[in-house]
C-alpha cells in the first residue's frame, strides 16, 4: 500500500466519520445480542444438557445431524415443509400484492379505508384461539360445509381435516385469510409513495386503468416485491408451527408434519435442546444458502437485489 | 370514432370499478364474518355458547365473559407495561434502526459489504433461547423492565426495508442541504426522516404489534408478576393446557376449565386497543408524501 | 487486530454465557437457625416475622393469585409467609429448563413427581435435602412426614429431596374403601335406558348396543350422535385406547415376576379389533380422530356422544352443564369393556408417588422458612386449613363434625374460580395436600358427580410399582421409548381404520416388528430394573 492510497483511505473513512457513527451502535447491538449468543449453536455439536454449562458438554460431532437426516420420516417432513411453503410462496405471496393494487384502485375514500382496516384484522386471531375454531368450522357438520353445500359447491359435506389431500389447501388458504391485509400494508406503503400526478399524466395520454397499472404501479413497487420475495424463499424450511400444530391430527398426519412440529415432538419439551439446534442449524444454512440464491437470480433478472 | 374510443374506455373502467367494489365487499365479508362470530360469542353467555348454533346474535346476551376478564387483579398493571414497552419500544427501535440503516444505504460507505452480511447472518442464526437467557442473565436485565426494550432494539429485516426506501429518495435533496454546510446526522435528522412517514409508519405498526402481541419475554425473562405485560396474562387464559393425563389420574383438584367465551372476550380485550392505533397510521398510506416533499 | 477482536469476542462469549458451572456447586453451608429448634414445637409457630418465597408452579393452568382468598391470608397471618407464585404461561417445561440452564430457580418448586428434570436438577445439587434442613430448622418436620412416602422418595445417597401431595400407601388402600379411579366407561343415561340398559362389557354387547343407540337416535340437536367418544388421539397413541383399555381389560402388569407385554395380549387385541369393527360399521365418527380437547368438551356439554371412555374429572364440568339443563341426559358410568373371563376391572389409582413433588432451590435465601412453612402445609393443621378453610368463615363445627356453610358450597359448585378467589378452600391450594388424610373431612360428591365417581370405588387398585419406568433425560433408553410411543401413535389410528381384518393383522404385526428393531428388548429390561426397585421400596413382592 502506497502512503497516498493509505491517506486516501483515511481521508475517506474521516469524510464520512458521521455516517460510521451511526453505524457502529447498531454493530455493537449486534455483536452483544445476536452474535454472542449466537456461539450457543455449538452445541448442536455437543452433547448439552440444561444442569452443565455449554463449554462443559462432550463433543458428539454431527451424530445428531446423521440421527435426523435417517429418521425414516425426514423425506416426508421435508416433502411437507416445502411442499406447503411452495403453495404460500406460489399463490399466496402474490395475493396481497394484487389486493393492495386493487385497493389502491378504490375511489371511494372511506370505503377505501375501512376495507384495509377489515383486512388487517385477521392478523390479531390467534391461532390458539382460531385453530379450535376452525376445527369445528371445517368439520362434517360445520359451517363452512354447510355453506358450500348450499351454494351447491359441494355435492355432500367434506371432512378437510379428516383426509390428508385437502390439508395443504386448507394451510395455503386460511393463511391467506389471515394474513392477506396484513401482507399488503408494505405494498400499500410502497404505493402511497407513488407521484399522483404520473396517473393524472397516464390519463391525458389516453392510457387504460390496466396500463397505468402495469406501468405505473407496478414499476414502482417492484423493489418492495423483490425484497419481500427474496425473503420468503429464504424462509422456506420455516412453517407456521403454531397452525400447522394445531390443524394437524393423525388421520392427516401424512400431510401436515413439518420440519418444526417434528422438531417439538422429538423432543423440545423433553429438553433435548442439542437435537433441536442441529436440526435449527440445518434450517439456517438451507435458508441462506435460499436466499443467496434468491438474491443472485432477482438481481440478475431484474437488476434489484436485497440491498 | 375517437369519441366512441373515450365512450369504451369509460365503460371499461367503470366495468373494472364495479367488479373492483364487489370484490373488494366479498373480502370484507370473508374477513369480516369469523371476527362477527368470534365477537357475537364473546357476548354470550359461556355455558349456552357451548351448545354451538351461535352464527348471527347472541342468544344469552352478557358482559360478564369481559367482567370475568377484568376480575383479574393486576390486570390494569400489565396493561400499563404492556402500553410503556410498546411505546418506548417502538419508538425506540424505529429510531436506532432507521439510524443504522441510513448510512447503509449509502453504496459508497466503507466496509458495507461487511456490515451487510454481518447483518444477513443474524437474521438466520441464532443460538436459541438458553444462550439468550444466560446472556440477559450476565448483563443483569432478567426480570427489569429493559428486558424487553434493549434485546428488541434493533432489527435487521426492518433495517433492510430502510434501506430499500432511503435508495429511492433522490440524491440532489442530500446534496443541497450538505451543499449547506450539514453533516450527515443532520441530514438524517432534518432531511431524510421527515421524508420517511410511510416507511416509518409501516415500521412503526409492524415493531408496535410485536411488542404488543409479545408474550414470551413475559414468560421467560420476568418472574416479577407487577412487571407481566398483558398477554403473558391473558396467555394463560387462552392457551390450552395439554392433555394431563397424570393431573386427574392423581387427583381431586378440579381443572378448571375456561369456557370458550371467555378466552374469545380475552381475544377481544388484548386486541382492541393495538386496532384502534391503525386508522391514525393509515394517513400516512394514503398519499404520496415523499414525492410531494421533493416538489416543493 | 483482526484476531484479538475474535478473541476478545470469544472471551466475552464465554463468560456472558457462564451459567450454573461446576465451581459453583461448592458446598454453600447453611446458616445457624435464627430460633431455637425443638421437635416437639412446629418452627412456624416461634418464627413467623414477615417474609416472601418464590413458588415455581409446573402448571400452566394453575392461576390462582396468592393473597386474594381468606385461605391464603390466614396462612400468611399465622407462618408470616407471603408467597409470589410463579407460573408460567404456555410451555412449562421450556421456562423450566431456562431457569434451571440459568441458574435461577425461584424458591421452592412444585411439579409433577414424573418429570424428567427432578433427578437432574438433585444430580447437579440445585436442590436442597429436606432432610438436613428439617434436622437444622425444623425438626418437627419429621413428626408430620409420612414414612411410606418418605422410604419412597429417599434418594439414593439416603437424603430426602422431594415430598409429594396426594399420596396413598398400600396401606391407604387397606384402610380406605372410598378411594376411585379416574377412568370411567360412560353412556348418556336417557339413550341408555331407553335401549333397555343392555350389557356392554362383550365384544358383541358393545357393538350391538351403539348400533341400536345409532338407529334409535340418529341426531342429537340437528346433529349426528357420535355412537362411542374417547380422549384426543396424540402422537403417542390414545390414553382411552390403549392404556384405560387394558386396565378395563384387567390385563396384567406382569407374569411370573415379569413385565407383561399388555399391547400385545390377546383379550386386549380381541377389544381392539372390536373398535375396528365399529369404526367400518360407522360407529366411529371422523371427530373422534380430529377433535382436540376443547371440541370434545362443547360436544360433551350437548350430550352428542352416547357412549365414551373417559376420565371422570376432566367430565365434571360438562356433566354439571348437563344436569342443569336436563338431569336426564346426564352420563352414568357403567361396566365398561371386559376380557374374555369377565373379570372384573383393575383401575390404578392414585399411588405413592402422588401427583406433584415439592422442593426447596439451594438458590432460596432462606431456607429456614421454607422448610417451615412445608412443615405447615404437611401437618393436620395446615391440612384442615387448606381443606377445610377457616372456622365461623367457611365451615362450622357442628357437634365435633365439621360442616361447610351452605353458600360457600353453593359458590363452589356454581363458580369455582369465583370460590378460589374468594374462600380458597377445599384445596385451592393443592401443592401439599395430603388426601388421605383429609378423607376424614371429606363430604358426600354432589349428584351428577357421585355416580361416576362411587362407581370406580370397588374397581380401584394399587399399582404403584408399575409407574414411573419413564427412562432418564438423555439415556438410550429414552430415544427408545420416544420412538416407540410415536410409533404407536402412528400405528394405533391405522388399527382402527384398518379395512380388514387382515389388514389389521397385517398392520399390528408390521408395529410388533418394527418395535422389536427399535429396541424394545433394551427398554423392557430398564423398566423391569425399575419395577424390581420399586417394589423393593415398597416392601412388595
Amino acid at each position: 500500500m502506497t502512503k497516498s492510497s493509505k491517506k486516501n483511505w483515511r481521508q475517506k473513512l474521516w469524510s464520512q466519520k458521521y455516517l460510521q457513527l451511526m453505524v457502529w451502535p447498531g454493530i455493537i447491538w449486534m455483536f452483544i445480542f445476536n452474535y454472542i449468543p449466537m456461539t450457543g449453536i455449538v452445541i448442536a455439536f455437543k452433547d448439552y444438557k440444561i444442569t452443565r454449562s455449554i463449554w462443559e458438554a462432550d463433543w458428539v460431532g454431527f451424530e445428531h445431524f446423521i440421527e435426523f437426516f435417517t429418521d425414516p420420516k425426514f423425506t416426508n417432513i421435508m416433502t411437507n415443509t416445502l411442499g406447503i411453503s411452495l403453495l404460500k410462496l406460489i399463490i399466496g405471496f402474490p395475493l396481497p400484492i394484487i389486493f393492495a393494487i386493487l385497493l389502491n384502485e378504490v375511489k371511494n375514500a372511506t370505503y377505501k379505508k375501512s376495507i384495509q382496516t377489515i383486512s388487517y384484522l385477521p392478523h390479531f386471531i390467534s391461532w390458539v384461539v382460531l385453530g379450535g375454531l376452525l376445527i369445528t368450522w371445517l368439520s362434517e357438520t360445520g359451517m363452512i360445509n354447510e355453506v358450500l353445500v348450499n351454494f351447491g359447491i359441494l355435492d355432500k359435506p367434506i371432512a378437510f381435516l379428516a383426509d390428508p389431500n385437502y390439508f395443504w389447501g386448507v394451510a395455503l388458504i386460511s393463511d391467506t385469510w389471515k394474513e392477506l391485509g396484513w401482507s399488503a400494508i408494505i405494498y400499500l406503503a410502497a404505493i402511497s409513495g407513488i407521484d399522483q400526478q404520473m396517473y393524472e399524466a397516464a390519463a391525458i395520454d389516453g392510457a387504460t386503468k390496466m396500463q397505468k397499472i402495469w406501468h405505473i404501479t407496478v414499476p414502482a413497487i417492484k423493489g418492495t416485491i423483490a425484497v419481500m420475495f427474496i425473503l420468503a424463499v429464504a424462509n422456506m424450511l420455516n412453517s407456521n408451527f403454531d397452525q400447522i400444530f394445531l390443524l394437524g391430527n393423525v388421520l392427516n398426519a401424512d400431510a401436515s408434519q413439518v420440519i418444526d412440529t417434528y422438531v417439538y415432538e422429538m423432543g423440545v419439551g423433553a429438553g433435548r435442546y442439542s437435537y433441536a439446534t442441529a436440526i435449527g442449524l440445518f434450517k439456517s444454512v438451507i435458508a441462506m444458502i435460499l436466499l443467496l440464491i434468491a438474491n443472485f437470480t432477482t438481481k440478475k433478472l431484474q437488476g434489484r437485489s436485497l440491498f | 370514432m375517437r369519441m366512441f374510443k373515450r365512450g369504451n374506455r369509460t365503460n371499461g373502467e367503470m366495468c373494472f370499478d364495479w367488479v373492483n367494489n364487489i370484490l373488494m365487499f366479498c373480502i370484507c365479508f370473508i374477513t369480516l364474518y369469523p371476527i362477527w362470530y368470534i365477537l357475537v360469542n364473546s357476548f354470550n353467555e359461556g355455558a349456552d355458547a357451548m351448545l354451538g348454533g351461535i352464527f348471527w346474535w347472541p342468544r344469552e346476551f352478557t358482559t360478564e365473559n369481559y367482567a370475568a376478564v377484568f376480575a383479574n387483579k393486576g390486570l390494569m398493571t400489565s396493561f400499563g407495561i404492556t402500553v410503556l414497552r410498546t411505546l418506548i419500544g417502538t419508538v425506540t427501535n424505529v429510531f436506532f434502526t432507521a439510524m443504522v440503516a441510513y448510512p447503509l444505504s449509502k453504496e459508497h460507505l466503507m466496509g458495507r459489504k461487511f456490515y451487510i452480511i454481518m447483518g444477513t447472518i443474524t437474521m438466520f442464526f441464532s443460538g436459541g433461547l438458553i444462550p439468550s437467557f444466560l446472556l440477559y442473565k450476565n448483563l443483569d436485565i432478567l426480570n427489569k423492565f429493559i428486558v424487553y426494550i434493549l434485546p428488541s432494539l434493533f432489527n435487521f429485516f426492518n433495517l433492510i426495508i430502510f434501506v430499500n426506501f432511503f435508495r429511492e429518495i433522490p440524491k440532489a435533496l442530500e446534496e443541497s442541504a450538505s451543499i449547506d454546510g450539514a453533516n450527515d446526522i443532520v441530514i438524517f435528522l432534518k432531511v431524510i426522516l421527515p421524508l420517511s412517514k410511510p416507511v416509518l409508519a409501516t415500521i412503526a405498526l409492524f415493531t408496535g404489534v410485536y411488542h404488543w402481541n409479545d408474550y414470551f419475554a413475559g414468560v421467560i425473562f420476568i418472574q416479577d408478576a407487577s412487571l407481566e405485560p398483558i398477554q403473558t396474562f391473558l396467555y394463560r387464559i387462552v392457551a390450552e393446557s395439554g392433555s394431563n393425563q397424570m393431573v386427574a389420574a392423581a387427583t381431586n383438584v378440579v381443572k378448571s376449565t375456561t369456557s370458550l367465551s371467555i378466552k374469545l372476550a380475552t381475544m377481544v380485550i388484548t386486541t382492541f386497543p393495538i386496532v384502534c392505533v391503525y386508522p391514525f397510521l393509515q394517513k400516512y398510506f394514503v398519499k404520496g408524501m415523499l414525492i410531494g416533499a421533493v416538489k416543493e | 487486530m483482526k484476531k484479538r477482536l475474535f478473541l476478545i469476542g470469544l472471551l466475552s462469549s464465554m463468560a456472558l454465557l457462564g451459567g450454573c458451572s461446576s465451581d459453583e456447586e461448592a458446598k454453600t453451608e447453611l446458616p445457624p437457625p435464627t430460633h431455637t429448634v425443638s421437635a416437639d414445637v412446629p418452627g412456624w409457630t416461634v418464627n413467623n416475622s414477615p417474609t416472601e418465597l418464590d413458588w415455581y408452579i409446573h402448571f400452566s393452568w394453575f392461576t390462582t393469585p396468592w393473597g386474594e382468598d381468606m385461605v391464603s391470608q390466614k396462612i400468611t397471618e399465622e407462618t408470616g409467609v407471603d408467597i409470589n407464585f410463579i407460573v408460567p404461561a404456555g410451555n412449562e417445561a421450556e421456562k423450566l429448563n431456562t431457569m434451571i440452564a440459568g441458574d435461577t430457580l425461584p424458591d421452592i418448586l412444585t411439579l409433577g413427581w414424573w418429570e424428567g428434570q427432578i433427578p437432574e436438577i438433585i444430580d447437579a445439587g440445585m436442590v436442597y435435602a429436606l432432610d438436613e434442613l428439617a434436622e437444622m430448622y425444623d425438626p418437627y418436620f419429621f413428626e408430620v412426614a409420612d414414612d411410606a412416602r418418605e422410604g419412597w422418595y429417599t434418594h439414593t445417597d439416603g437424603h430426602l429431596y422431594q415430598y409429594p401431595n396426594s399420596s396413598y400407601s398400600p396401606a391407604d388402600y387397606e384402610k380406605y374403601d372410598n378411594i376411585s379411579a379416574n377412568p370411567t366407561f360412560l353412556v348418556r343415561k336417557d339413550m341408555y335406558e331407553a335401549l333397555g340398559s343392555p350389557d356392554m362389557s362383550t365384544p358383541e354387547g358393545f357393538l350391538d348396543a351403539l348400533t341400536r343407540a345409532k338407529e334409535m337416535f340418529p341426531e342429537v340437536n340437528g346433529q349426528p350422535l357420535i355412537p362411542f367418544g374417547t380422549h384426543e388421539f396424540t402422537s403417542a397413541g390414545n390414553m382411552s385406547l390403549d392404556l384405560f383399555l387394558q386396565n378395563f381389560l384387567a390385563i396384567p402388569f406382569e407374569k411370573d415376576g415379569k413385565l407383561y407385554d399388555r399391547t400385545t395380549d390377546p383379550d386386549y387385541i380381541e377389544w381392539l379389533k372390536t373398535i375396528n369393527q365399529a369404526w367400518r360399521d360407522g360407529l366411529i365418527a371422523n371427530d373422534v380422530f380430529i377433535d382436540a380437547r376443547s371440541q370434545m368438551e362443547e360436544k360433551q356439554a350437548q350430550g352428542r356422544y352416547f357412549a365414551m371412555l373417559y376420565q371422570r374429572t376432566d367430565f365434571a364440568a360438562q356433566q354439571q352443564i348437563l344436569y342443569a339443563n336436563d338431569p336426564d341426559t346426564v352420563y352414568v358410568a357403567i361396566d365398561g369393556p371386559k376380557n374374555s373371563a369377565g373379570d372384573d376391572h383393575t383401575l390404578p389409582g392414585v399411588g405413592i408417588q402422588g401427583w406433584t413433588v415439592t422442593l426447596i432451590s439451594k438458590n432460596c435465601e432462606d431456607p429456614e422458612r421454607a422448610i417451615q412453612l412445608l412443615t405447615y402445609f404437611m401437618s393436620e393443621h395446615g391440612q384442615k386449613r387448606i381443606k377445610l378453610g377457616i372456622e365461623g368463615e367457611t365451615y362450622d363445627n357442628i357437634d365435633g363434625k365439621y360442616v361447610t356453610k351452605p353458600e360457600v358450597t353453593e359458590l363452589k359448585m356454581s363458580d369455582r374460580v369465583g370460590y378460589d378467589r374468594k374462600y380458597g378452600a377445599d384445596d385451592t391450594f393443592w401443592m401439599m395436600q395430603d388426601l388421605p388424610m383429609q378423607l376424614q373431612w371429606t363430604e358426600p360428591t354432589q349428584p351428577p358427580l357421585a355416580q361416576m365417581e362411587e362407581w370406580g370405588y370397588p374397581y380401584t387398585i394399587f399399582a404403584s410399582q408399575y409407574d414411573g419406568l419413564t427412562p432418564p433425560i438423555g439415556s438410550d433408553e429414552e430415544t427408545i421409548a420416544l420412538k416407540i410411543s410415536t410409533l404407536w401413535g402412528e400405528t394405533l389410528p391405522e388399527l382402527i381404520r384398518a379395512e380388514t381384518e387382515a389388514e389389521f393383522d397385517q398392520i399390528f404385526a408390521d408395529f410388533v416388528a418394527e418395535r422389536e428393531e427399535l429396541g424394545f428388548a433394551q427398554l423392557v429390561e430398564f423398566q423391569q430394573s425399575k419395577v424390581d426397585s420399586n417394589k423393593a421400596k415398597l416392601g412388595i413382592e
